[in-house]
Parts: structure tokens; sequence; C-alpha cells
């Protein structure tokens, strides 16, 4: 390599600096609530204390207990329909789009260039008043579905890009069915696409507003029910329950690196 | 290639994932449009076949104004995050060694806690109570004003929301990009701001435009940060929307909007796209 002038060294730590204080600028305000839920000062919570009470009351409310089972079962259904589906088009534009693969790209894309809201509206439109069909779970989740198909694809399309489809036909030739090859050897090794397209689906839907809002009509949902509490002011639970979210994403998302990271050392091997 | 079941493979892959994105995504536009071309009287509708919602938004200046307003909005902060992202993104993949991987999922972490929840925790550092104003009052100086309930709150909220979608995109961009080539031209004699401004930027502009429409679209029809952080002039054309679809009932109008804010959305997809090359950005993988 070169060598570091102070010039390049400027540069270097000038970028550096923009990065860390990005950084703070995305962690501070979670970092905040999740003292001001501990706090008896919910408003500046600083010096930190740690008062589980907002936890509490969190779980002893009945109407974020409604709603987390609704938004649970929004995002695992939507998670499942949406990686399935992913899976689907990231191997058919990998494997058998031909010279059309970039057109089945850019168009599985597409949802990412429309916005939450107008995919929420236009499919409350459809339903609700072309068809007359009431708002309700399933076309939730459908809708939902649509916004998360696109991340599902490009999880798993940048995940297995370089996966070795001669595997498959090896696994074929020596005398596996396509779903056992499927099974015993794509699968395994595919694992980190298909787990990072679920957890990214299930959060995704998990804590959407836009598009469960305007299908559910008035069934709540975790980030309706916190959305409607914020008219009256933010309570401390709703900083709780901000915070217990954060820390399951969070985790999540370690767990996802730590898959991804044995999965290189396993190859690497 | 050539399996026998070729043809009822890519039946499967291909028309499966393009059929369910038909039916749930392609036809719910159509009738977005449909609707705005019908009417809305007393929360019910109209079928007859019109265009005044769209001269109703053509001609009335308050929409014209939340539209001029959130479509300067989108520019400002589209930008904000490219010049701010493009740094974060550059030095992860030159400098971050074998932490890129930790350093691309904490930008996750925020992105995926959803919209409401980070608008919560923005307002507890932004509000009349909240960090900064409270520990300015608490050292004796005053609050800062342009940051409560206003289109500077909005504006915050914005680049807080999107900055993780524009680095990621730029930082896959710079991933794929052959940082040899930079060597090269350094050893062809090029200065620094000559490689990165003739190599190092065209070839990553694709990625860069991407990063740029994924904020300008959702900042364009946002309705939930204006409303919640914008204050008496903060109005913008997503929130007046879902407001349409909301307490006024007047969803003809509203799916007008909708139409309007697709069109635009496609327009700056189109107008942009010219500059990109698909397989120049971190989306690849569909070459082999």
């Amino acid at each position: 390599m070169e060598s570091m002038t102070f010039k390049d060294f400027a540069t270097k730590w000038s970028m550096g600096l923009i990065l860390i204080v990005a950084y703070v600028f995305l962690y501070m305000p979670i970092l905040h609530i999740l003292f001001a839920s501990l706090s008896n000062h919910p408003n500046f919570p600083y010096p930190p204390d740690f008062n589980p009470k907002s936890y509490v009351s969190l779980t002893t409310n009945s109407i974020y207990q409604g709603a987390f089972i609704n938004s649970m079962i929004i995002a695992t259904c939507t998670a499942i329909l949406s990686t399935v589906m992913g899976f689907l088009a990231t191997i058919g534009v990998l494997r058998f789009a031909g010279r059309r693969a970039l057109f089945y790209a850019v168009f599985f894309a597409g949802p990412l260039f429309v916005s939450e809201i107008l995919l929420g509206i236009s499919s409350m439109s459809l339903y609700y008043l072309v068809f007359g069909l009431q708002g309700n779970m399933v076309t939730a989740i459908i809708a939902n579905s649509v916004h998360t198909f696109s991340f599902s694809f490009l999880v798993m399309a940048a995940m297995l890009y370089k996966y070795d489809w001669r595997m498959n036909e090896a696994a074929i030739v020596c005398g596996a069915t396509p779903l056992r090859a499927f099974r015993e050897v794509m699968l395994p090794l595919t694992w980190s696409g298909i787990l990072g397209s679920l957890i990214v689906a299930f959060v995704l839907a998990l804590n959407g507003l836009d598009i469960s809002f305007y299908l559910l009509g008035a069934t709540p949902t975790m980030p309706s029910v916190a959305w409607g509490a914020l008219r009256y002011g933010v309570k401390p639970e709703l900083y709780a329950l901000s915070s217990i979210v954060n820390v399951v994403v969070f985790l999540a998302i370690i767990w996802l690196y730590l898959k991804v990271r044995a999965d290189k050392t396993a190859t690497a091997e | 290639m050539s399996e026998p079941n070729a043809a009822t493979n890519k039946r499967l892959f291909l028309y499966v994932p393009t059929t369910f994105l038909f039916l749930f995504f392609v036809l719910p536009l159509i009738a977005l449009v449909v609707l705005s071309l019908w009417q809305t009287e007393n929360y019910k509708i109209v079928h007859e076949w019109t265009m005044m919602n769209y001269v109703t938004l053509a001609t009335e200046t308050a929409y014209i104004t939340f539209f001029v307003r959130s479509l300067v909005m989108a520019i400002l902060v589209s930008i904000f995050l490219v010049i701010v992202a493009w740094p974060i993104a550059f030095f992860i993949v030159r400098f971050g060694g074998k932490y890129k991987l930790i350093f691309s999922l904490l930008l996750a972490v925020p992105f995926l806690s959803g919209e409401v929840l980070r608008l919560i925790a923005l307002q507890g550092m932004l509000g009349p109570a909240g960090l900064i104003n409270g520990g300015l009052i608490r050292l004796g100086a005053a609050p800062l004003r342009f940051i409560m309930y206003s289109n500077s709150a909005t504006f915050i909220a914005f680049v807080y929301l999107y900055l993780p979608m524009t680095v990621t995109t730029i930082y896959l961009s710079l991933l794929n990009f052959d940082m040899r080539l930079t060597s090269a031209a350094s050893a062809c004699g090029a200065g620094r701001s000559r490689i990165f401004f003739e190599v190092i930027w065209p070839l990553n502009l694709s990625g860069t435009i991407i990063g740029f429409l994924l904020a300008f679209i959702p900042t364009l029809s946002a309705s939930l940060a204006p409303r919640f952080l914008g204050g008496p002039n903060g109005t913008l054309y997503g929130m007046s929307m879902a407001q349409q679809f909301g307490e006024s009932g007047t969803w003809a109008l509203g799916a007008a909007m909708g139409v309007v804010l697709v069109l635009f959305s496609v327009a700056s997809l189109v107008v942009l796209s010219r500059a990109v090359n698909l397989r120049r950005t971190g989306f690849t993988g569909m070459e082999r």
C-alpha cells in the first residue's frame, strides 16, 4: 500500500468522525428512551436510575396485550409468505430468468419504490372500495408481504448469488430426489439468507404502521396502539414497549451476525 | 442447463412471484387510479367518472403548497443523506476490515425498530422537555426553538429515518467496487480528487442514485413524521392524503393525491435510472 501522508490521514479520520457522529445520532434516541423507561423522571432521566415500574404497567395493560398478539400473527405470517415468495423469486432470477434477469429483478424490487402508505392506501382501495371487502388480517398480511417481499428478495439474492448450483446437480446425479437435494444440500448452505429474510420481514411487519393501519380498520396492532397513545402524550409504558422491541431487534441482528460469520468460517475451512 | 422439467421450474420460480406481485401490487395501484376518477359524497363513493379531484388538486393553493413543501423537503433530505452517507459507507468499506459486517448490521437495528417507535425516540430527544432542550435549560441556556414542532424537526426526523437505508445502499455499491482501480489510477498519476470524481463516483453512481431514491420516495409521501413533529406549518402532502382517508372521508380525493405521489415517484425513478446501470450496484448476482 501507498504510504500515509498527512492528507490521507486527515481524510480518513474526518470520514471516521462523520461515521461516529452518525452512529451516535442513530443510537442516542434509542438509549435515551431506554433510560427514560427505567427512570422515575422519564422526561430527563439523567443520572439514570433503575425502576422497572413502566414495564410492570405495560404487562398489565390489556390494550397492549391484544395488540401484541395481532402484531405477532401478522408478522409471523408475513415473514413466512414473503420469504417463500422471495425464495422462489431469487432462484427464478438467478437460475431461470436468463437474459430477462434484469427485468425480473427490477420488477421484484418494485415495491421498494412505492412508499408504505401508498401500498396501504392502494390495497385498501382495491379490497374495500372496489370489491366491497372489509379489511381483515388476511389482507393486512398480504399487503405487508408485498412490502417485505422486495427486502426478502434482495437479502436472499445478496446471500445466494455465490451459490454453486452444480451442488444440486451433483446431489441429483448421486441419486437424490430434487426435494432431498434441496433439503439436505441447498437449505443448509443458504440458511443464513433465509434466516436474514425471515428476520427482516418479521420485524418490518411487526413495526410497520401504515400498511396494517389502512387494512385492519379497528383491529389494534402494536404500532397503531403506540400511535394512538401518542396523541395523549408519550407515556413511560410506550418507552418500555419501544425499548423491548429495540432489544429484541438487536438480539435478532446479533444472531444473524453470528450465523453469517459461522457460515463464512465453515466455507473457509 | 437442459433439465427436462426446466420449463416447469421456470414457471414455478418466476411466474408464482410475478403473479403474486401483479395481483397484490400492480392491481391495487390500478384500483387507486380508478378510485381517483370517482367522487366521494357524505362518506360514500359515487361511481361517476370525473377529473374533479385532479382539478381540485391543481387549483387549490393549500394542496399546491403542501406538494411544493413535500417536494422541497424530499429533495433536501435526500441530497443531505447522500452527502453524509458517502463518507460513512466509504469509511466502512475501506477501513472497516473484519468489522464491516458489524458496522452494516448496526445500521439495521434502528431501521428495523419501525417508524412509530423511532419517532417516539426522536421526540424524546427533540421535544420541549427532551434531552437536548432539557439539557440546555438545565445548563441555564435558552432552548432551541427550531427543533420543536417545525419543518426543521421534520427534516431531522427524515434524516434519522432514512440514513440507514441510504448508507446501506451506497455501502453495497462500494462493496462490489474494485478498490484496486483507485490504486491503478493513482499509479497512473491521478490526484486524490481526480480519482474520486473520475473513478470512484461514476462507478458507484447507480448505487448512489438508488440510495437517493430510497430516501426521496418515502419522504415525498411521508405522513407520520410531519404530523407528529411538523407543527402548525408543517403539513406535507402525504399527511394531507392520510387525512382524506381518515377524518375527512374524501377517499377519492385522497386516491388522486396517491396517484400524484406514485406518478412523481415513478417519474423520478425513470429520470434518474437513465443514469443507472443495475449491474454496477450491490444488487448484482443476476449476472453469471
